[in-house]
């Protein structure tokens, strides 16, 4: 089911992205803490596509998704979406944006207000951009519920009676009431059992097809972002280290990083981890506060020389479609 | 499996709330050996949590041990007060819970945390349980556990979090050990990590380990038994192997369709596991599964199937495994998949 | 293993649609139901709650359907007590004898009537002498000033009908003042829920100016939080620093002491307690994925205060009312114990229990029953906010 994508037709191109969280210290805010939370984010998304970001805590991949649909302000770079770069734009003109990128959420339990009816929740963003009223609005609430998977009796009840798939595909419905073009997940799938795991996959990628959505994936699970990925983007302390097609980065990893991380996945095979090469990374991963100089992943690379704490090594492209930060790429050659 | 350790007995385990009763856990019966990893998988509301809660006797209110028994060296567990419990706790069963945020108290340095626990089950002068508590930190990989003993939960990573956990825990030689979700909360690479430790210690000192978890990466890299809960009953029991290569349970068969394969190149949908899991004021009267199950049959809606022995150390709850069960076809495919390998 | 032999049509096959798994069964509940529900298991504070319903429902009715007015004065009548001692002068006729020394004409069962007119007073012998019924009956108080040889069981009068000495007949209820009178002979229950008015009502106004004020405040300080939070967090900790006395006297300066300035002063100083606790919420609420969603759904600020933060705030809003309000009507009677409280007729339970304090050694009860009324109101209402606290608290939602 390999997808048909027009590698010049861009949907959403990031620039260089930072965002760094500035809090103030002291009585007049003299001191101040800078955490890098993203710094130097470049990606392109074509239409239709779905990228895949992947690290841990802490990486910057959910400040990524957030920064992209302005629940964050730009520190500095840019984020064009269909030729226009929404980075800098206000609030006010950034609306007519929120119709066509939405965000599906991690924690089903929090992500849907529990005072307000099902109903009500997927019908907010029909109020908000005063799409229908009245027996219109009705009707397509009822509409959204039964492409999720749902029925029309649900609109009635609370948040709380429903499960954790179905709370998910809730907030999936809202997302889709404004007919968007692009939707961020943002760990749509790491709060939910595994059996619910494949409905909600399974419903993203039915939606893709029939909807023409395009993508930005964010999760910590590397197994799922595979299987619903077209292209990845390996993430580490606020910077993209490794950007490849699915298949490629998981069959040749280039990164370090990438190869610890693929290679920490527990697989659920016996005679696999009996015989898997597992890469334990030592220790954890730095403070954004005060990232290591040079490479940030050099404290816990085995393959670290004195290059990577002086030089931060360049994203570029080592085989075609296939970008990764490494200083081995260009030692070596 | 030479000695058991422990042996659960038709385990019965209820919250009154006030909806009415949750039957959580609704007769489990399972065994342990000494030194051995036995796995507990489970989606939430499956009973595997409560399960591990109802051994310890931790149950929170409204939760009671119904009925069954829970013999731990061969004496019940179950009618014991909480004064003779704890002696138990810690010093014959210890528990490392998910989230090692909350699970240490933040006022007291680590060392403080290691201490208390051994002066509490063990003899010993406050400098021995010092030396000890500097021990097993080094013992569970915190370098340089001497001056690390003295910090603060907080001054901890996570990852540092859940070994410094462990390491109370293991700080009184339990002889089971069970661990209750213990690297969810954790990112992968810590995850590894953390799994690597527990199989470095399971080979180091001989505890019995009870996992519990939803993810079955990590029962299969640890244990050498599993056991599948599904709506407060157990739907599987078997080796790793038996459970994952020739899974006779549709409710596994369903868990093992569910996850991508990582290792596969032509990308396949995924099947999922339709619906949701039953509600447990009003749990079904026959199979807890069978509204999921594609292979559900009318018995299985009016009778709680028996379970079948289809291999040694191999049960299985399901009609389908009956003699004189029509056969299905994708069922004994499917039982035969062979795991991943596939 | 159970071998026994099945019915064949049991291994019948059933049909995905047939098996209702989406199906919720348990019954819908909203969250104030669910409150609703664990309020009602508590029993204080049901108790509390029902005796608050009892206290507003008297102070709005109460005073339509007693006999008495608060501010009718009667000056003969006053300080008469709610148990009086009767003394028989025949079948018919029972007198009571008031401690100022006032002989009154009363029923059996404590109905008070009229005031005797003596008919002779000996003020150098300390007697004197009233005609009941054609029956002569002297009130010898001389025995207060004796000296405690002649008086030994410290009696202070004695009273005599027809040269005989006259026994205390039986003691019963005051029957037409049922809380007695006070100094001025006004009905201390036409006064009291006359009182609860006026304190329930300064309560309940100040608590809902609060509650505007405060969550308005706290809403906004805590929505936009950074330096603007920063400046109106300051602005609260000042106003917090002003003594309340200070501000209510100035207040009373300025516009005179009276109903309007203590609401004024309690609307305008408790709203900071409730600003912070707002605040706090939505600090913690407004990075909840919902608000998060609501925002990337384009809603307005306005929007998502309303619809989203607020309601969210409600549990802790509410119980912070209920605690607010117990503080309120002890300011209030606090400022007007001291003076700078309601203005005469209008009474307080403050200015009552002030009113009482000049005869506190000889009519207790005038501080007694305004004290009770204020201990069980503000009583009933802590119950009634320990209550919503467990009831609303989402952390105890099963």
């Amino acid at each position: 089911m390999a997808k048909q994508l027009n590698p010049n037709d861009v949907l959403l191109e990031v620039k260089d992205l930072k965002k760094h969280f500035v809090s103030r210290h002291g009585l007049f805010g003299q001191h101040t803490t800078r955490v890098q939370a993203v710094d130097g984010v470049s990606f392109k998304i074509l239409r239709g596509e779905t990228l895949g970001l992947v690290g841990e805590s802490g990486c910057g991949k959910s400040t990524t998704g957030r920064t992209i649909i302005r629940l964050y302000d730009v520190t500095s770079g840019e984020v064009i979406f269909d030729g226009v770069d929404i980075s800098k734009v206000s609030q006010g003109e950034m609306r007519q944006y929120r119709k066509k990128i939405q965000m599906i959420f991690q924690d089903p339990y929090a992500s849907l207000n529990s005072r307000m009816t099902v109903g009500d929740i997927i019908g907010e963003p029909i109020d908000i951009h005063n799409i229908a009223k009245g027996e219109e609005r009705q009707k397509i609430i009822w509409n959204l519920l039964e492409r999720v998977g749902l029925s029309k009796e649900h609109a009635n009840r609370y948040p709380h009676e429903f499960s954790g798939g179905q709370r998910q595909r809730i907030g999936i419905a809202r997302a889709l009431a404004v007919n968007p073009d692009f939707i961020i997940c943002d760990e749509p799938i790491s709060a939910l059992d595994v059996s619910i795991q494949a409905q909600v996959v399974n419903m993203l990628e039915d939606l893709q097809k029939e909807l023409g959505l395009t993508y930005l994936f964010i999760a910590h699970d590397l197994s799922m972002v595979k299987h619903i990925s077209d292209r990845i983007g390996v993430m580490y302390l606020g910077k993209l280290v490794e950007l490849a097609n699915s298949d490629e980065l998981y069959d040749n990893p280039n990164h370090p990083y990438s190869q610890a991380l693929l290679s920490a996945i527990p697989i659920p095979d016996p005679d696999a981890t009996k015989h898997g090469q597992r890469i334990v990374l030592e220790g954890d991963v730095p403070s954004p506060i005060n990232p290591p100089s040079g490479c940030r992943f050099r404290t816990r690379c085995k393959y670290v020389m004195d290059v990577c704490k002086e030089v931060e090594p360049e994203f570029i492209e080592i085989s075609p479609n296939h970008f990764s930060a490494c200083h081995l790429n260009t030692v070596n050659k | 499996m030479a000695d058991k350790l422990l042996e659960v007995k038709n385990l019965k385990t209820s919250f009154f709330t006030h909806v009415g009763e949750v039957q959580a856990v609704r007769g489990v019966s399972f065994d342990l050996g000494v030194g051995e990893a036995l796995g507990i998988v489970g989606e939430s509301g499956s009973g595997k949590s409560v399960t591990s809660m109802s051994l310890m006797k931790l149950l929170q209110y409204p939760g009671v041990i119904k009925e069954g028994q829970i013999l731990f060296e061969g004496t019940d567990v179950v009618p014991k007060t909480e004064k003779e419990m704890r002696k138990i706790r810690g010093n014959d069963i210890a528990m490392i819970f998910q989230d090692p945020m909350t699970s240490l108290n933040p006022v007291y340095t680590i060392g403080n945390q290691i201490i208390e626990a051994i002066l509490e089950h063990q003899n010993v002068t406050k400098q021995q349980a010092r030396q000890k508590a500097i021990k097993m930190l080094e013992l569970v990989g915190i370098p340089s556990p001497e001056s690390r003993i003295d910090n603060y939960p907080h001054e901890f990573s996570g990852g540092m979090r859940q070994r410094a956990m462990i390491a109370i825990a293991l700080s009184c030689e339990p002889k089971l050990l069970i661990a209750d979700e213990p690297t969810t909360a954790l990112d992968v690479t810590i995850q590894a990590q953390i799994l690597e430790l527990m199989r470095e210690l399971k080979e180091k000192i001989n505890t019995s380990i009870i996992l519990i978890t939803h993810d079955l990466g990590v029962v299969a890299d640890l244990c050498s038994r599993i056991i599948v809960m599904y709506g407060g009953l157990i739907m599987e029991e078997g080796t790793a192997e038996q459970v994952f290569y020739t899974p006779k349970h549709p409710y596994t068969m369903g868990l093992l369709k569910s996850i991508p394969k990582v290792n596969k190149k032509e990308k396949e949908r995924l099947i999922p596991i339709d619906g949701t899991p039953p509600d447990l004021v009003k749990p079904p009267t026959g199979c807890p599964f069978y509204a999921r199950c594609e292979y559900a049959m009318k018995i299985c809606k009016e009778q709680v199937p028996p379970y079948f022995g289809v291999a040694p150390g191999h049960r299985s709850m399901c009609w389908r495994l009956h003699e004189d069960a029509p056969a299905h076809e994708d069922f004994i495919k499917e039982s035969n998949r062979g795991g991943t390998h596939g | 293993m159970s071998e026994q032999t099945i019915n064949k049509a049991l291994w019948e096959n059933i049909p995905k649609e047939n098996k209702d798994a989406e199906v919720i069964s348990r019954p819908s509940m909203t969250y104030w139901q669910d409150a609703w529900r664990r309020l009602k298991k508590n029993k204080l504070s049901m108790l509390g709650l029902l005796f608050i319903f009892f206290m507003v429902m008297t102070a709005i009715i109460g005073p339509y359907v007693i006999s008495h007015d608060y501010s009718t004065q009667q000056l003969q009548l006053a300080n008469i007590p709610p148990k009086i001692d009767i003394y028989k002068v025949d079948d018919a006729t029972y007198i009571y004898m008031h401690s100022e020394y006032k002989l009154f004409n009363v029923t059996a069962d404590g109905l008070l009537s009229d005031k005797i007119k003596e008919t002779e007073n000996d003020l150098t012998n300390r007697k004197r002498v009233y005609n009941i019924d054609g029956n002569e009956v002297v009130l010898d108080y001389s025995y207060a000033s004796k000296k405690v040889e002649e008086n030994p069981d410290g009696v202070k009068f004695k009273l005599f009908m027809n040269g005989e000495e006259m026994k205390v007949y039986d003691s019963v209820h005051n029957k037409s003042y049922v809380l007695g009178t006070d100094g001025l002979g006004r009905d201390m229950l036409a006064r009291v829920i006359y009182g609860a008015r006026i304190s329930l009502l300064i309560a309940f106004i100040a608590t809902v100016v609060n509650f505007f004020i405060g969550v308005l405040y706290g809403g906004v300080s805590g929505y936009f939080g950074g330096r603007v939070d920063n400046l109106m967090m300051r602005i609260v900790d000042i106003i917090n620093v002003i003594p309340l006395l200070l501000y209510v006297i100035l207040l009373s300066v300025i516009i005179g002491s009276g109903l309007k300035s203590i609401i004024i002063a309690l609307g305008s100083v408790y709203w900071v307690s409730m600003a912070r606790i707002v605040r706090g919420q939505v600090l913690s609420l407004k990075e909840q994925e919902y608000v998060l969603a609501a925002r990337t759904l384009g809603a307005s600020s306005m929007r998502i205060m309303i619809r989203h933060l607020i309601p969210n705030a409600m549990g802790p809003i509410i119980v912070s009312m209920t605690m607010l309000i117990p503080s309120a009507i002890f300011t209030e009677a606090f400022l007007s114990f001291i003076g700078l409280g309601v203005n005469a007729p209008l009474a307080s339970w403050g200015t009552l229990a002030n009113d009482a304090l000049g005869g506190l050694r000889s009519y207790p009860y005038q501080l007694f029953y305004p004290s009770l009324a204020i201990s069980v109101t503000m009583l009933a209402f802590n119950f009634l906010g320990d209550g919503l606290r467990d009831a609303l608290d989402p952390r105890l939602r099963k």
